[in-house]
Formats: C-alpha cells, structure tokens, sequence
C-alpha cells in the first residue's frame, strides 16, 4: 500500500483520509506521506474538506516530527479562524512538540478560561504534565479533571496506566474498574483486571483475578494471554491452603487451560513449519512449557 | 373527458416562481439562521450533572462485573446519607423561562414559523385558484384534497395539481436540493426544523430538574441488588468443557 501513494489521484486521497478521519485512525505516517506526494500542491482544490484536511495533516506532521509543515498547516488555519479555540489547542499542541511547555500552558489555560466545559484543553495540560514526567502531579491533575468529568472512560484508562507507572496497583483496580463499567463485554478489558489483581497477590486478589480471566477467556476463547493468567492463577489456587473442593475445582481449570493452550499453539505452528523462525518459536513455546512445568513442580 | 390544455404562461408566472421562491426562501433561512443562532452554553456544573449521572446508570447497569467490594463502594460514593454525591450536591432550579431560553425561542419562531406563516400565506393569496401541473400517472380520489387544494372542483381529474399543493410539495421535497447547494446539516429545510422543534420540547424537559433527576438516580441504585456475574463463570466454563473434556480428564 505504501508504494502506491505516489500514484494516487487527488479524489482518492481525498477518500482515503476522511475514511481515517471518521474512523479515528491516526495513521500520522502515511497521511504526512499521501500529502507530500498527492495534496501539496493541490491544497487549494480540496474544496470544503481543505481545512480539516489541513487540521489532520497538522496533528500527523507533528507525530512525524515534521515541524516545517506543521507551522505551515497551522498558519493557513490561523489566518481563516483567527479566534477559534480549535485552532488555539493545535497552536498549544504545536508548542507542546517544540517543547515550549510554558507557553503551551498559557494558550490552554487561556482556552479554559474562555469556555470551562473544554475537555481536550483540560487533557492536553495534563498531556504536558505526563510528557514532563511529573507523573504524580498528572494523576493529580487528572483526578481533578475526573471529578467533573466522570464518565470520560479514555480518562479513566489513561489515569490506570499512570498509577501503574506507579505501582498503585489497587487505585489502578479501581480505574480499570470504571473502564469495565463502560464496556462490559470487551474481553481485553476482563483480561486487564486480571492482570492488576494478579500483580496485587494476595490469596482474595488471585480468585478475583481467576474470575475475571475466565471472563474474558469466556468472552473470547483464542485469548492466549487470559488463558495463560487462567492457569497461573488455578496453579496459585492449588498450591494454596484453600478448602480441598477449591482446590480440585482449581486443578480441572489449570488442565482444561493447559490443554487450550497447547490447541491454540500448535494449530498456528503447523501451517508453516518450514521456516526456521517458526522453528525457532516451537523451540521457545517448549522452553515456555518447561518453564511452567519447573513452576509447577516447585511449587508442588 | 376532454384533455385540458394549460396557458404557457401558467408555467412561467405560477409554477417557475413557486419553486424559485421556496427555494431562494429556503437559502434565506439557512443564512439567517446562521447569523442569528448563539452557539448554546453550557454550565460546567450541568456537564458534570449529566456524566455524574452517566456513571451512575452504568453502574446500575453493568456493576455486576465488579467485585462486591468495588460496587459497594461506588454506590457509597453516590447515595452515602451524610457525604452521598447526589446527596450533598445542591443544585438551584433551573427556572424555565430564564432570558437565554427565551430569546432561543423567540429566535426559533422567528426562523421557522414566521416565515411559513408569511410566505405560505402569501403564495396561497397570490397564486390561488390556478392548476400548475399534471402527474404523469392516474391517481384515485383520495389524491384529491392532497393535490388540489384551492381548486375544488369535482370533476377534474385527480392527476392534476394545483398551485397550493404545488408550493407544499416544493416545501417538503426540496430537501436534497439543499443538501446539494448548502451541504450537509444545513438550516434551510423547514420540516427538519420543525421536528428538532418537538423533539427539544420533548426531551428538553428533562434535565431542567438537576435534583429531581439526582432524586430518582439515587433510587433507582438504592433499589438496585449486587449480584455478581462472575460468581460462576469458572463454573460455567467448567461445565461448557466437561463433556468433551472427560476422557482428558481422567485419563
């Protein structure tokens, strides 16, 4: 795909990029190159989409750390909306990748001034405060923001990663917590839990991480990674000093993902054996296996 | 019955200028409205009202993912009796007929009644009485009172319509042609306007009241039971996979 951007009509191009705008795809690379190659000269003939257009290129350019164009991107923008709040964050987003943090914090927080209902004025404060790596004035920032903006899950998300960062495991619970509320049926989410209340431990956190895997292997069994915390968690339980019946129910599970997990392995193995990196991956899934196997038997 | 034959000038001083005038009435509208609508404000307090209470329904709704501890906390946070979110956060009225909601009303019968109520009155005085066209197809009676209004005449044939219907239906089929010439969302179509009238009035109603709202979240999650969904979810996988798995099992 990436060859033919060269040859691609200005009417596709066009297609193209608002096809990744309304599906959110960034894509920075490939929308900095398909405006080199097709739209530069042509800018004026993209009609009514010119300047959202411009606006995409702008945030892609600066992904691509492609200031010139940016300034330029950004400059059009100025020049018709000279007022806008808009175009007032990108010029905030621009200082940010200039790493003028300061003035950056000036604009938004002249933004916020004028309409205290922006939210993605209030994030990209907190943004700078992350990429200057006062990780813990971020959280704090960002607690404040989710005081008054409760239900922005992407928020939610982003303050779980932080307080990972952290180690704070158990405040990171309870964000993930408030994504799960949000999108109950998202496997990759269930398996998330699960890893932060398996990284927590504790006999109570390893069955509530057990459940929550077995959520998500429930909701899509091909999870690899729920199923290998399903067993993790099961060989935990056996180990335990919990009640026998526990115990035993525990062992059917760790066998039953076992099993799933050599199905799911050596379906994808086969298909190609012949190249040696594939070799080279059987040989590392043996070792994985081995490895659980020495755990299990120390553990025993 | 005999062919009617209509006056050419008929087309040039009824039937053209009907369409023409909705249509440049159309475009009017839609500037107009452009340059009188104020974008609406919004109260950062009724923003978070509004999320505070988005939380609260999923949490009523999908809390049974959670492990007990972490609903009853949340719901502590919400509906505690001293330090309770709904409990604790007092909202003043919001009286309904403060400047700003008046003036959107003002502004909106002023864009779309108004000018229904003019132009169409208008057309019906200055082109009334004149059969401007034929459908190309039979129709029955019923058609008639739809397609000639202003002309009530037994016995002519129900294909034929009259300038008044023909005004309506340049009011409600020129929507594509706006699209067309305005783009998307645009302000010129009456109809759509309308609509967006009654569905505000209707819905619009609603979070007016922040404590009565507030009110009937916080019980509506007071009654809401705690039963955990992953209670059994081991169990079921257990069981979804037993009867194959036996021989495994036990071998």
């Amino acid at each position: 795909m990436a060859d033919n951007y060269e040859e691609m009509s200005c009417s596709e191009a066009k297609e193209l990029l608002r096809k990744w705008r309304d599906d959110n795809e960034r894509r920075s690379d490939e929308v900095v190159q398909i405006f080199d190659y097709c739209l530069a000269d042509k800018v004026k003939k993209l009609g009514s989409e010119r300047l959202i257009v411009l606006e995409q290129v702008f945030v892609a350019a600066l992904d691509c750390g492609r200031i010139k164009l940016a300034e330029d991107c950004v400059r059009v923008l100025i020049s018709e909306f000279p007022e806008s709040l808009r175009i007032m964050k990108l010029k905030a987003m621009l200082l940010e990748a200039l790493e003028r943090y300061d003035d950056a914090l000036d604009v938004l927080e002249s933004i916020i001034n004028k309409d205290e209902t922006n939210a993605a004025a209030r994030k990209r404060k907190i943004a700078i405060l992350k990429a200057k790596g006062q990780i813990s004035d971020a959280i704090r920032e960002l607690c404040d923001y989710l005081r008054k903006f409760m239900s922005d899950q992407e928020a939610w998300h982003e303050l779980c990663n932080l307080y990972m960062m952290e180690g704070d495991y158990s405040k990171a619970a309870f964000c993930m917590e408030e994504v799960l509320l949000h999108n109950p049926f998202s496997h990759l989410i269930h398996q998330r839990m699960g890893d932060i209340r398996y990284t927590m431990g504790g006999q109570d956190n390893i069955e509530i991480a057990k459940s929550y895997y077995a959520q998500a292997v429930k909701l899509n069994a091909n999870n690899l990674r729920a199923l290998y915390g399903l067993y993790l968690c099961c060989g935990h339980i056996v180990n335990s000093k919990a009640p026998v019946n526990k115990r035993k129910e525990a062992q059917k599970l760790s066998t039953w993902a076992l099993k799933k997990i050599s199905e799911i392995t050596n379906d994808k193995l086969p298909r190609s054996t012949k190249s040696s990196k594939n070799s080279n991956q059987s040989n590392d899934i043996a070792a994985l296996e081995a490895a659980f196997g020495n755990l299990d038997a120390k553990l025993n | 019955m005999a062919e009617l034959l209509i006056d050419p000038n008929i087309r040039g001083w009824v039937f053209l200028p009907i369409v023409v005038i909705t249509f440049l009435v159309g475009i009017i509208r839609h500037y107009v409205s452009n340059l009188i609508s104020s974008t609406k404000k919004i109260e950062l307090t009724q923003l978070q009202d509004s999320q505070a209470m988005i939380r609260a329904r999923l949490l009523r709704e999908n809390g049974k993912y959670l492990t007990p501890q972490s609903f009853a906390m949340r719901r502590h946070f919400f509906n505690n009796e001293e330090s309770g979110y709904f409990k604790t956060q007092k909202r003043p009225p919001v009286t309904p007929n403060s400047s700003a909601m008046l003036t959107d009303l003002v502004k909106g019968n002023f864009i779309n009644v108004l000018p229904m109520v003019v132009i169409g009155g208008w057309i019906n005085w200055m082109f009334s009485g004149f059969v401007t066209t034929k459908v190309p197809f039979p129709l029955t009676l019923r058609f008639k009172p739809m397609l000639q209004r202003g002309v009530e005449l037994q016995s002519l044939d129900a294909s034929w319509v009259s300038s008044a219907s023909w005004y309506f239906l340049n009011v409600f089929g020129l929507r594509n042609i706006y699209t067309l010439v305005l783009g998307e969302n645009n302000a010129a179509d009456q109809t759509q306007s309308m609509q967006d009238q009654m569905s505000l009035n209707a819905a619009g109603q609603m979070p007016q009241d922040p404590k009565q709202a507030f009110k009937n979240e916080w019980e509506a999650l007071e009654i809401t039971e705690y039963k955990n969904a992953l209670h059994n979810v081991c169990d079921d996988l257990l069981v979804s996979v037993s009867e194959p798995m036996t021989n495994n099992i036990h071998h």
